[in-house]
């Protein structure tokens, strides 16, 4: 069978045919614009009248990170998961019948959303200015390569998720079901520790400020400290976005919350496995047929 | 001389349900063929064995001489597929499913902008070649499919249900089109049910239960059965009169979904 074998304009003309689709979809882009504006502008505003500063950061820079994996999560997973659409009435029916090698247009197809992903996910960053984040050429750099990997893991995985789905009649399951839940447990809208500052608290004590510093907590104002109750801290350490994310913040803001070796092994160890995964199960899906 | 499509004792079953059973028939090069049958007759598993998405159980097929199990790619270079229902990209347009398929099968890069602007000529979509496919009616993405069908110069041609959906008008200028493959030596292998346009064929293979019931061409099978004036005299007299219902496949669901408006449902 023709399932291995790298062809580079195959991958280049399936990573094209995403490329065309998302940019004749302006429902995508105006989601992603929507989306920004909800978290970023009205709950990072919003909430953030109440809750003053994270460790030193106002609410909505914190979850500046978060919003970006919102939307590389949304496109990355909007682009798998038509795989199942594509494969039963679509354009791919006849790409399977091609003799072109299913590697090459599963890689195409990995990249292509990845790609997606990434510019997505850039939108919130048009938003840096209204936040006061001050970044350098060489952050933006950064949290555009680390989007990109975090797109080809994300649209790995939706690919392997896909390619068990006999069908498919709406993004909401998806939505609700997977997107989420990896979201909302990623320490992206909440921070899993530290220091925050509310409106009325008293300002901490000097000398207990040091004391905090001292654990490697930081805090500016006045404010309480984050426990999380243990089951929500266990699931968000399970949670491969949380590395991911973190690593984001980490180049954003120069904070973090998680160890810096998980967060760069996660982020560039699980893509090439993720992807790995994708091949096999476009691979398994169309035996099943045979 | 080979056969273009040689079937031989081919079997297939999905758990416990054979679809087909020890199947042979041969389709000679230029030959035009049409394989009838009813709903669930093994049709369709049939097809999908020719090309290769499906693997038999037993017996052997061969396309132009290369065996679809053990020289996948040949066989896939030497079929052209038409599909039932359209497998185009809606969002992309006519010249961009185009360059997909000439990618795909690896037409010489430096003449793929004239593979496509010629299928398109070929479709007679030149007008309609930079609009998305969604704008397409049925007449024109059959068309663009056919031409498509084409563009890797293949010398079997197999078409699943080729005229349904299609207005007279878009019927007709598909046969001729058909036709004038024909007249070039082109291999045909097409499924149907509309019987009228079978007669037009060299043969006709009638398969029910899995199983060929009958082959030949259209005026022998009419001659041999008795009382029958037609190919659908024929094939009530084989295949009998109940009717083939078969519950809704998730493809299915995904078509009705489709209808309503499908992946731009958000």
């Amino acid at each position: 069978m023709n399932a291995l074998g790298l062809n580079p304009g195959v991958v280049g003309i399936m990573w094209k045919r995403e490329m065309l689709r998302y940019g004749r979809d302006r429902s995508q882009i105006f989601g992603a614009i929507s989306r920004t504006i909800l978290w970023l502008v009205i709950l990072g505003f919003g909430l953030g009248a109440a809750l003053r500063e994270i460790e030193g950061y106002s609410y909505a820079q914190y979850i500046l990170p978060g919003v970006i994996t919102l939307n590389v999560l949304f496109s990355s997973l909007q682009c798998a998961i038509s795989l199942v659409w594509d494969r039963e009435v679509g354009l791919l029916r006849s790409v399977i019948v091609s003799p072109a090698p299913m590697l090459s247009v599963t890689l195409g197809k990995l990249f292509g959303g990845a790609t997606i992903a990434t510019i997505q996910g850039a939108i919130p960053l048009l938003f840096i200015p209204v936040l006061g984040v001050r970044v350098s050429p060489q952050t933006i750099v950064g949290a555009l390569a680390i989007m990109f990997v975090m797109g080809v893991a994300i649209t790995a995985f939706g690919i392997i998720v896909a390619s068990r789905l006999k069908t498919f009649e709406g993004f909401g399951a998806i939505s609700n079901g997977i997107i989420q839940p990896l979201y909302f447990l990623s320490g992206s809208i909440f921070p899993l520790r530290g220091v925050i500052g509310g409106v009325g608290f008293l300002d901490i004590p000097a000398h207990l400020r040091d004391e905090l510093r001292q654990l490697g907590i930081f805090a500016i104002g006045g404010g309480w400290v984050v426990q999380l109750p243990v089951f929500i801290q266990v699931l968000v350490y399970m949670n491969p976005v949380s590395y991911q994310l973190d690593l984001l913040r980490y180049v954003l803001l120069d904070f973090q919350q998680l160890p810096l070796w998980a967060d760069f092994a996660v982020t560039f160890g699980l893509a090439p496995v993720l992807a790995v995964g994708a091949a096999a199960s476009v691979k398994t899906m169309l035996d099943k047929r045979r | 001389m080979v056969a273009a499509i040689a079937v031989q004792s081919v079997r297939y079953n999905y758990g416990d349900h054979v679809a087909v059973d020890d199947l042979s028939l041969n389709v000679e090069n230029g030959e035009f063929f049409a394989i009838l049958g009813p709903n669930g007759a093994g049709k369709t598993t049939l097809l999908n064995m020719l090309m290769t998405v499906t693997r038999p159980r037993g017996g052997q097929i061969t396309v132009m001489g290369h065996d679809v199990v053990t020289q996948t790619e040949a066989v896939r270079r030497a079929l052209g597929v038409v599909f039932q229902d359209p497998a185009l990209d809606d969002r992309l347009t006519a010249a961009e499913n185009l360059e997909i398929h000439a990618v795909l099968y690896a037409l010489p890069k430096a003449g793929r902008r004239e593979a496509v602007r010629s299928a398109l000529e070929w479709a007679q979509l030149e007008q309609a070649g930079s609009k998305p496919v969604r704008s397409f009616s049925g007449g024109m993405k059959r068309r663009l499919e056919l031409a498509r069908a084409l563009m890797h110069k293949p010398s079997v041609l197999l078409l699943d249900e080729p005229t349904i959906g299609l207005d007279p008008q878009g019927r007709r200028h598909l046969w001729e089109r058909i036709g004038s493959l024909r007249a070039q030596g082109m291999t045909v292998l097409m499924t149907t049910h509309n019987l009228s346009e079978a007669e037009a064929c060299d043969r006709v293979g009638i398969i029910d239960r899995g199983k060929l019931v009958a082959i030949g061409a259209p005026a022998e099978l009419i001659a041999a059965t008795p009382e029958a004036s037609s190919l659908e005299d024929v094939f009530i007299a084989i295949t009998g009169k109940q009717l083939f219902d078969d519950s809704a496949s998730g493809r299915d669901r995904l078509l009705s979904f489709a209808k309503q408006g499908g992946e731009f449902t958000q």
